[in-house]
Parts: C-alpha cells; sequence; structure tokens
C-alpha cells in the first residue's frame, strides 16, 4: 500500500476504488454466447447454419423415428402399410429376444442372465472403496467364473473335473461375498473372523493359513453335496447368439488377451535370441494380418492342422483365432508401456537385487500397465467392435441377428432399423467403456 | 536374472548352484527350452497336416495358379473373365483391394485433418459437433457401419429409371446399381498429355529445390505455389490442345432398364469405400487433435511475438511440429483401412479375400498355398508402409544435442 506524505504532513493513504462491474455482455449466459457462438459475424454465421442443419436433421430423425414410427406389427407389410415412411420398431420388439440372446431356448434364459448377474456381483467388490483382498477376488473371478459360466452356460452332464470346478466356483463366489459383508458390516475381514474364531490369533502366523483353507474347504463340502445331483439341460453352442454370444466372445478374448499380451511383450524385450525372434515372428504375423484371414484360418485350416481325432466345435476355433490375435496387438500396448517406463526402475529394482520376475511383477509392469490404462481399454473397446467379424464366417452374434432380421421372411427387408437398434447397443457398451477408462485415467493420475 | 549366491554349510560356493544360477546357463536352457517346444508344436502341425492332406485327397503346392479359375467376378478394376487362371485371380484381388483402399486413404485423410482440426474450433457448436462425430463413429463397429451403408442407403436407392442425378448435369447417375460416371476414351495422341503431366510433376518439383535454395541463399522468396499450379495444369492442357484434344468421353445414357456407357462403382464398393472413410476419419481427426495440441502455446507466442500472421503461424510453425506427432499413428491408421478393407466380403464387395481367400479357396481346395500367398500380400503392404513410417520417423526426428 503506497502512502504519501502530503505537504500538510498528514498521511494519505491509497485506497482503490471498488472495480466496476464488467459489461453484461460478457458474463453469464449471454457472455458464454457471445464467447464460443457469436465471437464474430463468421462465426455467427456459421453458428447459425449449423443449428439449422441441426434443426432440420433432428426434425426428419423425429418424424421418421418416433412420430411416424410403428410399435406394433405382425409384419413388415403390416408396418409399411400403417405409416409407408416411419421406423419399423415393430420388428425390433418381435425380434428383441433374439438379438439378446440368439436362438438360446427361452426356458433355459434364466441361465444367461444368472451368469451375468453373478459374474457382475463377484465383481461388484472393486469398486467398494478401501476393501481388502481386491487381488484375491480378482484372480478368483478370472480363475473360476469361466467355469461357473461355462456350465451355466452350456449345461449338460458334468465330468469329474467340470463337477469340482463349479464347486470350486461357488465356493469362491461365496468366500468373497461372506469376506465383503464380514469387512463392510464389521471392518474386520474373513480370514481375521475365521482365525479369532478357531483360536489361532496365537500362534505363528504361517499357520494361519490352516484355518482358513479348513473353512474353504467345509464350504466345498457342503456346496459339492448339496449340488451333486443338480444337473442343467445341455445347450449346444450353435445355439448361442445374439449379445450374449458377443459378450461372451469378447470377455474370453479381453480376460486372456492381457496375460497372453503380457508374456509375448515381455519375450519381445527378452535378451534370448530364440525367445525374441519367435516372439517377433508371432505378433508381427499377427498384426499384417486383418481379423477376418485369421478367423477363416481358424475355421478352415485348424481342422487340418489338428490330429483326425480332434474335433472343436466352431465357436472354440473363432474363439482361439480371436485369442491369438487379440493377444498380438496387446502385445504391442503393453510394450508401449514397458518402453515408457524409465530405465532407472529397471536398474534400481535389479540393484535391489529382485529377481526378473519379481522387478517385472512389483516394479515394472505396475507402472507400465497404469501408463497405458487408455490404450488398453481402447484395445478391449476394439475387440467388442471386431467380434461382429464372426457373423462373416456364419455365427450368430449381436450383427448375425440383426442381419437375421431383415432376411426372415415375415421382416423381409428390414435393415436400417435393427441396425440402428445395433448401433445404439454398440455405442453404450463402447462409450460407457472408454469414459470408464478416462474416470480410471484421472482418478490414479497417469501422465507420461 | 540376478543370479543368487548360495553356498553349501561350508561357506565355499556350491559348483551345481554355481551353475544352476549363472544367467548365461539359465538362458541358454530357457532358449533350448522355447525351441524345443516351438519344433515340437511345428512338427506337430507339420505332421497332422499332411496326414489330412493326404487322408482327404488332397493335393499341395502352387500348380493350380495356372488352371482356369470358372467363376465370375462382379466387378473388377482391371478386365476379367471366367476363362482366367486363379493366379490372374490373385491379382484381381489385390488391385481390387488396393484401388478401394487407396481411394479410402486419401479421401479418410482429407476428411480426418478437417474434422481434427474443426475438433479444435472456437466455436462451441462445431466443435462439439466434430467431437460427437467421433465418439459415434469410433464407437460402433465398422463391419456394421458398412452393413449399413449398404443395406439401409445403397440398396434402397430407386431404380435407374428414377436415378438420382448429382450435379444435376445428367452425368453422375445414382441408383441401385451403383454410381455411373462418364469414362475417358482416349484417343492415340493423349500419350503425349500423359507425357506432360509427367514433366510437369518433375519441373514443379525441380522449381520447389531451386525456390528453396535460392530463398535459404538470398532470402527472397520465390511464388513457387501458383508457379507450380500454373505448370501443372497449363503444359498439360497446352499440349492436350496443340495434339487436337484427343480424349472423348462416353457419358452414361439411360437405354431401356439401365445405363449404357461410362462405367459404374457398384453399390459394395460406394458402401465399403463410404464406411472405411468416414469410420477411420473419427480416429485421425483423433491424432491430429492430439498432434496440434502437442505443440506447446509456447510457440505460437514465439511466433507472434516474431511478428508471424496467424495463418504463417499455423503453417510454419505448429503444422510442421504437429506432424511429427500425428504421423505415425496417421500411417498404422491407413494400414488399419488396407487391413479393414477384408471386411468387403460382408457385402460381396470382391476384394482379395473375397475372390482368393473364400470363393478360390472353397473351388480350388488349396487352403494353405491360398491363405498363405494373401497373407504374404497383407504382411508385405504393412512391411512396406512400417518401412516407409520408419524413414520418415528418422528423417523427423528432433535432433537433440
Amino acid at each position: 500500500m503506497a502512502s504519501v506524505d502530503s505537504p500538510a504532513g498528514d498521511v494519505i493513504v491509497f485506497a482503490p476504488k471498488a472495480s466496476k462491474p464488467p459489461p453484461p455482455a460478457t458474463v453469464g449466459v449471454l457472455g458464454w454466447f457471445r464467447e464460443n457462438l457469436f465471437y464474430s459475424w463468421f462465426s455467427t454465421a456459421t453458428t447459425v447454419a449449423v443449428l439449422y442443419l441441426l434443426y432440420l436433421t433432428g426434425a426428419a430423425l423425429y418424424q421418421w423415428g418416433i412420430a411416424d414410427a410403428v410399435w406394433e406389427a405382425e409384419s413388415r407389410r403390416q408396418c409399411l402399410d400403417t405409416s409407408p415412411n416411419g421406423a419399423c420398431w415393430a420388428g425390433i420388439i418381435t425380434w428383441f429376444n433374439g438379438i439378446i440372446y440368439g436362438r438360446f431356448p427361452h426356458d433355459e434364459q434364466w441361465r444367461v442372465n444368472l451368469g451375468f448377474i453373478l459374474l457382475f456381483l463377484w465383481m461388484a467388490p472393486f469398486w467398494f472403496p478401501r476393501l481388502k483382498g481386491k487381488i484375491g477376488i480378482g484372480i478368483m473371478v478370472v480363475a473360476l467364473y469361466p467355469f461357473l459360466g461355462g456350465y451355466l452356460f452350456s449345461g449338460g452332464e458334468r465330468g469329474w473335473f467340470m463337477q469340482i470346478m463349479v464347486t470350486l466356483a461357488i465356493t469362491g463366489f461365496i468366500n468373497s461375498w461372506l469376506h465383503v459383508i464380514l469387512s463392510v458390516v464389521t471392518g474386520r475381514t474373513l480370514a481375521e473372523w475365521i482365525v479369532d474364531l478357531t483360536g489361532f490369533t496365537d500362534k505363528h502366523e504361517r499357520l494361519h493359513k490352516w484355518p482358513r483353507l479348513g473353512f474353504a474347504a467345509i464350504i466345498f463340502a457342503i456346496v459339492y453335496f448339496s449340488l451333486r445331483n443338480w444337473t442343467l439341460l445341455a445347450v449346444e453352442t450353435n445355439l448361442w447368439g445374439g449379445l450374449f454370444l458377443t459378450l461372451v466372445i469378447a470377455g474370453v478374448a479381453i480376460v486372456t488377451a492381457l496375460p497372453g499380451g503380457i508374456v509375448l511383450a515381455l519375450a519381445r524385450r527378452s535378451h534370448m535370441p530364440v525367445v525374441r525372434v519367435s516372439s517377433i515372428a508371432f505378433i508381427e504375423l499377427f498384426r499384417s494380418v486383418p481379423l477376418i484371414t485369421v478367423l477363416f484360418m481358424a475355421v478352415t485350416m485348424m481342422p487340418l492342422f489338428l490330429p483326425p481325432d480332434v474335433q472343436l466345435n466352431k465357436l472354440v476355433q473363432v474363439i482361439i483365432g480371436v485369442c491369438l490375435f487379440a493377444a498380438a496387438y496387446m502385445a504391442e500396448v503393453v510394450r508401449g508401456g514397458l518402453q515408457a517406463v524409465p530405465n532407472g526402475q529397471y536398474e534400481a529394482a535389479k540393484a535391489m537385487g529382485l529377481t526378473y520376475w519379481k522387478s517385472m511383477n512389483l516394479i515394472v509392469l505396475p507402472q507400465a500397465l497404469k501408463l497405458m490404462i487408455p490404450n488398453i481399454v481402447g484395445n478391449f473397446i476394439g475387440l467388442l467392435k471386431d467380434t461382429t467379424l464372426v457373423s462373416i464366417i456364419g455365427l450368430y452374434d449381436m450383427l448375425g441377428m440383426l442381419k437375421a432380421t431383415g432376411q426372415n421372411p415375415i421382416w423381409i427387408g428390414l435393415h436400417t432399423e435393427p441396425l440402428m437398434f445395433g448401433a445404439f447397443v454398440y455405442f453404450v457398451l463402447c462409450f460407457a467403456m472408454s469414459q470408464y477408462s478416462q474416470s480410471l485415467e484421472r482418478k490414479l493420475k497417469t501422465t507420461l | 536374472m540376478a543370479a543368487v549366491i548360495e553356498r553349501d554349510s561350508k561357506g565355499s560356493r556350491s559348483s551345481f548352484a554355481k551353475i544352476v544360477n549363472d544367467e548365461r546357463n539359465r538362458s541358454i536352457f530357457y532358449q533350448i527350452l522355447v525351441f524345443g517346444v516351438l519344433g515340437w508344436a511345428c512338427w506337430f502341425l507339420f505332421t497332422n497336416t499332411t496326414a489330412n492332406l493326404e487322408a482327404r485327397g488332397m493335393s499341395s503346392g502352387f500348380d493350380f495358379l495356372g488352371s482356369t479359375a470358372g467363376f465370375s467376378i462382379a466387378w473388377s478394376v482391371i478386365p476379367y473373365d471366367p476363362t482366367d487362371t486363379y493366379g490372374y485371380v490373385y491379382l484381381v484381388g489385390i488391385i481390387n483391394t488396393l484401388m478401394v483402399s487407396l481411394l479410402a486413404i486419401v479421401l479418410t485423410t482429407i476428411l480426418g485433418f478437417i474434422v481434427g482440426v474443426l475438433r479444435l474450433s472456437h466455436n462451441w457448436l462445431i466443435s462439439t459437433i466434430a467431437a460427437w462425430y467421433v465418439e459415434i463413429f469410433r464407437n460402433t463397429p465398422l463391419l456394421l457401419q458398412i452393413l449399413f451403408w449398404y443395406l439401409a442407403v445403397f440398396s434402397v436407392l430407386p431404380r435407374p429409371k428414377q436415378s438420382i442425378d448429382l450435379g444435376a448435369m445428367g452425368i453422375f447417375q445414382l441408383n441401385n446399381r451403383g454410381l455411373y460416371f462418364p469414362e475417358p476414351l482416349p484417343d492415340d495422341p493423349f500419350w503425349m498429355t500423359m507425357v506432360a503431366v509427367l514433366v510437369a510433376i518433375a519441373v514443379v518439383y525441380f522449381l520447389a529445390i531451386w525456390a528453396k535454395r535460392r530463398q535459404l541463399a538470398t532470402g527472397e522468396r520465390f511464388p513457387v505455389l501458383w508457379t507450380s499450379l500454373g505448370i501443372l495444369f497449363g503444359l498439360p492442357i497446352f499440349v492436350y490442345l496443340v495434339t487436337g484434344s484427343p480424349l472423348e468421353w462416353s457419358i452414361p445414357v439411360l437405354k431401356g432398364f439401365n445405363f449404357q456407357g461410362g462405367t459404374v462403382l457398384p453399390p459394395s464398393f460406394l458402401a465399403l469405400f463410404l464406411a472405411l472413410v468416414i469410420y477411420h476419419a473419427s480416429y485421425i481427426a483423433e491424432n491430429v487433435r492430439a498432434g496440434i495440441l502437442s505443440v506447446s502455446h509456447g510457440q505460437t507466442e514465439a511466433s507472434s511475438s516474431l511478428g508471424l500472421k496467424p495463418g504463417w503461424t499455423l503453417r510454419l510453425i505448429i503444422i510442421p511440429q504437429a506432424m511429427r506427432a500425428i504421423m505415425p499413428p496417421l500411417i498404422s491408421t491407413w494400414m488399419t483401412v488396407v487391413k479393414n478393407s477384408s471386411l468387403a466380403i460382408a457385402i460381396g464387395y470382391p476384394d482379395l479375400v473375397a475372390v482368393y481367400m473364400q470363393t478360390s479357396l472353397n473351388q480350388s481346395g488349396h487352403a494353405i498355398e491360398i491363405v498363405a500367398m494373401v497373407m504374404v500380400f497383407y504382411s508385405t503392404v504393412s512391411l512396406t508402409i512400417s518401412a516407409g513410417m520408419n524413414y520418415y520417423n528418422e528423417r523427423v526426428q528432433l535432433k537433440e544435442r
């Protein structure tokens, strides 16, 4: 604060006047409009023109999709007779079940729902804040859920292996949720409770695993004996279809792509020439050809490669093809992450005396994967979109069912509406994934 | 692998542990293991395949390339006849694939740059629309988009009699059989015009080099752009007129139920082309936007403080630096365009995969040879493109001292 001695000797303190309010045209809604839409005659002209175009498109879409649309009809003919220029959503409504479940038998569709609900419930603990043991739950989901889901979807008699794996999966699910409920309600984990109640608290920590394993074994036995004779009707995979099949293929591919990609990427950066060269050959081969050729190969050539007594069904062949392809692409993403981790990290890990696998698991990979979250999720989105290609080789995934709608004699020629609907569903799935990855990225604050 | 030194009870190194924990020995062991497993896998596949081929009575070898294909191809860039050989079918497929991919690459790059720049527009409405364009087309499967264009747009166009007249001059006709447009029919002396085009390109190339050298040496600028345009258009047109306008156009004319004359791009081509352009433009737009944003704002400020006009700043400062970030993903998008053009098979555009890997494979049964040939083509394309990319990267890399 400047102060000046006036000639008279009293001190004049400089007091600034209150600043004037900004001109009304630069603040508030009006200011925002002026700044972002009408800041010059050219921008005003474009804004007006674009608004008019938007209005025209929106009005046409509304007229076609809602105002003139037909919601109830028996056939496409009837749709066209009722309203020749409107959308025929009746076809979508009739085919909705097929678009979601394919030709999965109606009475068995609860199994698909149950399978996805169980998966969702099992993964739900990931979004609980401050929950211990998330990694354990994650490993259980990845290792055990495929058996449970696979049995729910395909059904049939269980061999001894499937019997054990399905029981294990259910045991794992029960354990996970007991753990979650106890942790949230009492603030102590399931393991701590078991150790306490069995009086193992004062024993050496190394012994603590025994009561926990015992508890799991009891649940295993209970589940095993109560579900021993429980069987589900077998549903052949050629009846699988719709969004359900899309999610199955994409899910398997996503789950296998990341570990496969990590192994391939590490192999590619290995110092061992044989390992490196074979990894490069695999990655470059699969990355240089289109997915559709890989799928064709999987369907036409895999039977040639395998012994005559091995019969794979088409879905398995396709999934193998998609997984190999996805792993090759993921490998390059992971490699990008590995390269972005500063060399000092590798050297520090080595200087600490960590073995190769320890330094990778504890130091390098966590940083590399974190850096690559946007790319990894982008890859997953690409995979989900790429599953549509299986419709070309005759599987009825969602796109296959959408196409089938327009080829059905009753709804013949109904293509626009199913494809619009399908585009909407795919968009919602992919957009949600990309938004989630962005929020994850912000949460982990990854910046290169 | 960090070697852990183990000592036995006497404190001296046990020689066995020394051998096991030696990094070199381990690496040799692992490599032999990998080699063995891979070798076994190859041998397993090879014996199975030969046994299976024998059991099915299928011959192998490339002799079939010389035999007559016998099927017709809906549309091809180079003339094709069912009496041609499988080897020629391979060529037809390759050229059809390259035709649609190259055209799509050119247009998708232009569209992508436009959308990417619009995404950074100061006008909120424009940048929001560009952002939604990117989100919508990037988050729906390409195959679905291709089918949409094919089934919902190009297949429901009117019949030839009610063709849509694009440009209102009657020479571009769009109907459910495709897009009809005039076909140039060059007469004999037309080759001189083509030579003139080549000469003009060469002249412009050397002119640009000379102008740059002169500017570096003397600081004088030469109007390269306008001179080049003049030479590029003027010289061929001059030659064309002097040689007596040796070019006629075959214009499509409606006769009966269909058009005669001109040439046609089928709906499958149009659908595939449009879907490829629109889908990949959304990826390119994101790259362009990221590239432009990656140039630090200080560059813009420095250039304005040097007194450069905004247009010059963009052209001389920002774009050259942004290109360094834009080029690598751009080129890999081009590669993806070539690979994704194989989705043509879903709508019956006869690309390489459709005519060769499907029709030819089903007819001749030479699965392994045909799949290998198709893979060789795609690998060659992607290796060529990535070699070009490496060359470019080396040239534009920041030379840090």
